[in-house]
């Protein structure tokens, strides 16, 4: 298991990045991490704490992003999106002013904090903006990786950290800029994101491939080369089924006439956010909401049959 | 709750004959605008036209309407995004871009909308949410305070617009921030988009609001360019430590009674025979001198 948590080493990247550069800045709704303590005391100059004030927090990291500054806006991820949809819509996408939006704990990453704190629904709203970019993030890897991507981006990103500590799925000096990797290779796919690309890795075991789709907008020529030969799919994503992951595959497949079968797993919201309430981990939640790993395991060799 | 709107001017307005001249030419060519489109917000417009043409045409900002993103100019963010023909007016007038522009705004094919827009030249942001541009601006005197750059950054408020929270979420970051390179300018005409603001949901006290902000707070006729200069003046080269607000008590619908004093009038362009009396009322105003 990694000792750092994916927060730890993006903020650990954004600190050696912004030593050479003092126009990468941090904007914080006081949220901090180990990682950022180091970077208030060596970078004061560019660490803004506006407070818990996340709405303010796109506004002032916009402004700053507009004079030329590479602005990494971070907050609780629920907050510091949903709470912020029209600051974002306004200002990264209308008047097209890229920051980087750094959301923490998404999913059920908060799992003893109840349903306010939870984000399952993030992906199918910020995709409907265009000019945002969603990553989701897998490992440490990809986060430490994903700081160069984003600070360097004519666009807004919205970066997803994941709470948990999780092994690694890539090596030092993988390649992320395709937006998706196939992990593994198989004519039965599971199409993962996030956190669930470890539980895909395990299910998939020497069955099954697996391919971690970790951007949205999906690259379209990337992702059909990549299911090349493919034939049946699942998406697992830990969301709501409305508009998330699986969602955009299956619009894609749709709008380019794919004739692959695809089965969705994620969040099944027949039940509101009554699951959000059970407590003991997040296996626990994710159980309640039908996302439970036997069930997932259960479904897939039942689909891939 | 009654209020004695009219007793708030009794102070009396002096005439600078130079920036009064020009704001009859502005009142009455974005009154025509509006009405050649039939839209446009005409009584938001007139309650800070005298402050726009104060910061354009008696240097208190710095721009070159040549090259508008010139890096040192002053940036202006016009929170209050319907305002919009008042400021467009005035850019056409210093030669930003062409006066014939202007007759196409809402048009097809016009380039110029009823909200503010960034492609525009000389205009920094599209807004329109209200709320928004007053953080961003913000966010831009801080960049200006950490690369030691001595630009302002001016920012028109609507008195309506702070009803939105994410003003004073701005207003506590900016003082705790001390951006007195940030100039915020309420434009406090007193009335919102149905009924006068002390009747909806009070703003006043408005002073002590600000002051309890942190802010320094002057309050002005924002229709007397002699007190709208001497606020700004002084502000421009960082007198004060802490950010200033210039609280400018203003009319909407100034120079054109017909619009005055009504909250209907919100949001519209006059039509047919009430654009004719608006034209001969703002002309009877300048002409009387009132």
């Amino acid at each position: 298991m990694a000792n750092k948590t994916q927060r730890d080493v993006f903020f650990d990247r954004v600190y050696e990045l912004a030593r050479v550069d003092r126009d990468v800045i941090i904007v914080s709704a006081d949220m901090s991490a180990p990682a950022l303590d180091k970077f208030r005391r060596d970078l004061p100059m560019q660490f803004v704490n506006v407070g818990i004030a996340e709405q303010n927090a796109i506004l002032i990291a916009s402004g700053l992003a507009k004079e030329g500054k590479k602005v990494f806006c971070y907050a609780i991820a629920p907050f510091i999106t949903l709470r912020c949809l029209e600051q974002i819509r306004v200002n990264s996408c209308i008047n097209e002013i890229p920051i980087t939006i750094v959301g923490m704990g998404v999913g059920l990453g908060y799992h003893s904090d109840g349903p306010t704190h939870h984000l399952i629904e993030d992906v199918a709203i910020m995709r409907s903006f265009p000019g945002i970019n969603i990553l989701n993030t897998t490992d440490n890897i990809m986060a430490a990786s994903l700081v160069s991507i984003a600070a360097n981006s004519s666009v807004t990103n919205y970066i997803r950290l994941d709470k948990d500590f999780h092994d690694d799925v890539y090596s030092a000096g993988a390649d992320f800029s395709s937006g998706l990797n196939k992990i593994k290779e198989g004519r039965k796919m599971i199409v993962a994101t996030g956190a669930m690309v470890h539980s895909a890795c395990e299910i998939a075991a020497s069955d099954y491939g697996v391919i971690d789709l970790f951007q949205i907008p999906i690259n379209r020529e990337a992702f059909i080369e990549a299911i090349n030969g493919v034939e049946k799919i699942i998406t697992l994503e830990e969301h709501f089924l409305a508009g998330g992951m699986g969602s955009a595959v299956c619009e894609l497949f749709n709008d380019c006439d794919i004739k692959i079968s695809v089965k969705r797993l994620g969040l099944n919201a027949r039940a509101g956010y009554e699951s959000c309430y059970k407590y003991g981990g997040r296996e626990i939640i994710r159980d309640n909401f039908g996302l439970g790993f036997e069930s997932i395991k259960e479904e897939a060799n039942n689909f891939f049959k | 709750m009654k209020i004695n709107l009219k007793g708030l001017f009794n102070r009396k307005e002096k005439k600078n004959s130079r920036l009064y001249a020009k704001s009859f030419e502005i009142r009455k060519a974005m009154l025509e605008m509006c009405i050649n489109a039939g839209k446009g917000h005409v009584t938001s417009c007139l309650s800070c036209v005298d402050i726009l043409v104060a910061l354009y045409y008696a240097d208190l900002m710095r721009f070159d309407a040549k090259c508008p993103d010139s890096f040192n100019r002053d940036r202006l963010v016009l929170s209050k995004g319907q305002a919009s023909p008042a400021l467009y007016t005035i850019l056409a007038d210093l030669g930003f871009f062409d006066k014939a522009d202007l007759k196409g705004f809402t048009k097809l094919d016009g380039k110029l909308a009823v909200h503010l827009q960034k492609s525009v030249p000389g205009v920094e942001l599209t807004v329109g949410s209200l709320g928004q541009g007053y953080g961003v601006a913000a966010g831009m005197a801080l960049s200006a305070k950490m690369n030691r750059e001595l630009h302002n950054v001016f920012a028109i408020l609507g008195d309506g617009e702070c009803y939105e929270g994410s003003i004073w979420e701005t207003a506590m970051f900016a003082s705790h921030n001390n951006l007195n390179n940030l100039i915020t300018i309420v434009d406090r005409n007193f009335l919102c988009v149905t009924d006068f603001t002390e009747d909806l949901v009070a703003l006043e006290p408005m002073e002590d609001k600000w002051k309890s902000f942190g802010f320094g707070v002057i309050r002005i006729n924002g229709h007397c360019f002699e007190e709208i200069l001497a606020a700004i003046e002084p502000l421009r080269s960082h007198s004060s430590a802490k950010p200033t607000v210039i609280i400018a008590d203003t009319v909407k619908g100034k120079g054109v009674k017909s619009l005055c004093y009504d909250p209907l009038w919100h949001g519209c362009a006059p039509g047919n025979k009430v654009a004719t009396q608006c034209i001969a009322d703002l002309k009877r105003r300048y002409e009387d001198g009132q």
